[in-house]
């Protein structure tokens, strides 16, 4: 009998520690991949797109599904989250079901505001797992372009006030003959 | 020529043609080219600070229009009181409203002037950036009103007062409150308070939509209450400047 208790209490545990083991599993497949079309060497103003696929792969529907992109600015010395509201409109998808073995492809486009180096990542989580699942990370570089170029600025910034005096002075000059004349 | 382009012509060359009127022009080049060159040296800004150095550039240019009209504004008929000049102008074949609209003409013709003087500095700063044609529009587009509105309400208070001295130093003090936006940061103005003053300010309501434009690069349709905002203020302070230049001060 006890030899039969014994067996019953293994073939439990086994059973549990299989359940333990499948739900420690990811039900879904991050994935994320730069655009084609991307530039090679990015340049502050340029856009990039990058394409993010979330596969289910459980047995479940994942329901309440949340994505979004963050990027991490990676300079040394200079590490630190931005703040997408200027580089992106598109930087969340909520609400999204994924039936077992459907997948979601999304685009996140993005204009380069700052110079530096950044790393991209997308995160997912859903209403049910109290998990954040996060994607391959893809680091780039962008390249600081001068934004105020001092070619123009110091023509505008020299050349309007001395067109003024020059106005001033021939207007003087006129009044004074002006008045030779009378 | 029509009355009140007489006026307006005799206005316009006190701007373009007196020392004092090219001094001012001179001063106000002065502070656009210190601003831009104190910029050049910054080599770490991002397209943001660009869009950022064009919105506040662009305020700048509005504050020193709606000063100018202010001035202007209160010289109208003040200073041709004090100066004797107003009653033989009042006794001469002229309407009320063609003198009016003559010294408006004349105000709008300065803001011409420093809006085309504004331009190159504009350019400079923001050819690299995002939304140039963008400030510039939505500058002659709000600036113009709200420029006009202030000459308006300093002709306003000029008339019935009868003091140059008063009707600046009150206009000028409305000035500063309605550009209190440029100074104060946005976490002041998200309050209750703040969100109400700029509901009724004209100046902010320019402001916001020169931020909305240039920096977020939003669309003319999202403008629309801040251009009704800044039409009706117009229209206010034309009505107030009628009314007190039909019964102007003599005493």
């Amino acid at each position: 009998m006890k030899k039969w208790k014994d067996i019953l209490l293994v073939m439990v545990t086994m059973v549990l520690l299989a359940a333990a083991s499948s739900a420690a599993e990811t039900p879904l497949i991050l994935d994320l991949r730069p655009d084609d079309n991307n530039p090679s060497a990015p340049v502050m103003g340029d856009h990039l797109r990058f394409w993010s696929t979330i596969m289910n792969t459980g047995a479940d529907p994942i329901e309440g599904l949340v994505a979004w992109i963050s990027l991490v600015e990676i300079d040394p010395g200079n590490e630190q989250p931005v703040d997408l509201e200027d580089w992106s409109a598109h930087k969340v998808v909520t609400g999204a079901a994924l039936e077992p073995g459907q997948s979601l492809r999304t685009d996140w486009p993005m204009r380069l505001i700052k110079g530096g180096d950044y790393r991209v990542v997308v995160s997912v989580t859903d209403r049910g797992s109290h998990k954040v699942f996060t994607s391959p990370t893809i680091q780039f570089n962008v390249r600081q372009k001068p934004v105020l170029q001092a070619g123009r600025v110091l023509p505008a910034a020299a050349g309007v006030p001395l067109l003024i005096i020059g106005l001033m002075v021939f207007n003087k000059t006129r009044q004074r003959r002006k008045k030779v004349q009378v | 020529m029509k009355t009140h382009w007489t006026i307006a012509y005799k206005e316009s060359a006190q701007m373009l043609r007196s020392q004092r009127g090219l001094l001012w022009v001179l001063a106000f080049s002065g502070l656009l080219s210190a601003f831009s060159l104190l910029l050049v040296s910054n080599t770490e800004l991002s397209l943001l600070d660009n869009a950022q150095v064009v919105y506040m550039m662009s305020g700048t240019v509005l504050a020193s229009g709606a000063l100018l009209a202010a001035i202007l504004g209160s010289d109208a008929y003040a200073g041709e009181k004090e100066r004797g000049t107003l009653v033989p102008l009042l006794c001469a074949p002229v309407s009320v409203n063609a003198l009016l609209t003559g010294k408006a003409l004349g105000m709008l013709t300065a803001w011409g002037v420093m809006f085309a003087v504004a331009t190159p500095y504009l350019w400079a700063v923001g050819a690299s950036g995002q939304n140039l044609g963008a400030a510039l529009f939505y500058l002659a587009l709000f600036g113009t009103p709200v420029v006009l509105g202030f000459g308006y309400l300093a002709m306003a208070v000029s008339a019935r007062t009868g003091s140059v001295l008063a009707s600046l130093l009150s206009t000028v003090t409305l000035l500063m409150l309605a550009a209190s936006p440029l100074l104060i940061g946005p976490g002041l103005r998200g309050t209750a308070i703040g969100r109400a003053l700029d509901a009724v300010n004209p100046f902010a309501g320019a402001l916001n939509t020169l931020d909305s434009v240039i920096i977020d690069s939003e669309p003319f349709s999202a403008q629309f209450a801040r251009l009704l905002l800044v039409v009706v203020w117009l229209g206010l302070c034309l009505l107030a400047a009628r009314r007190s230049a039909a019964h102007p001060n003599f005493q």
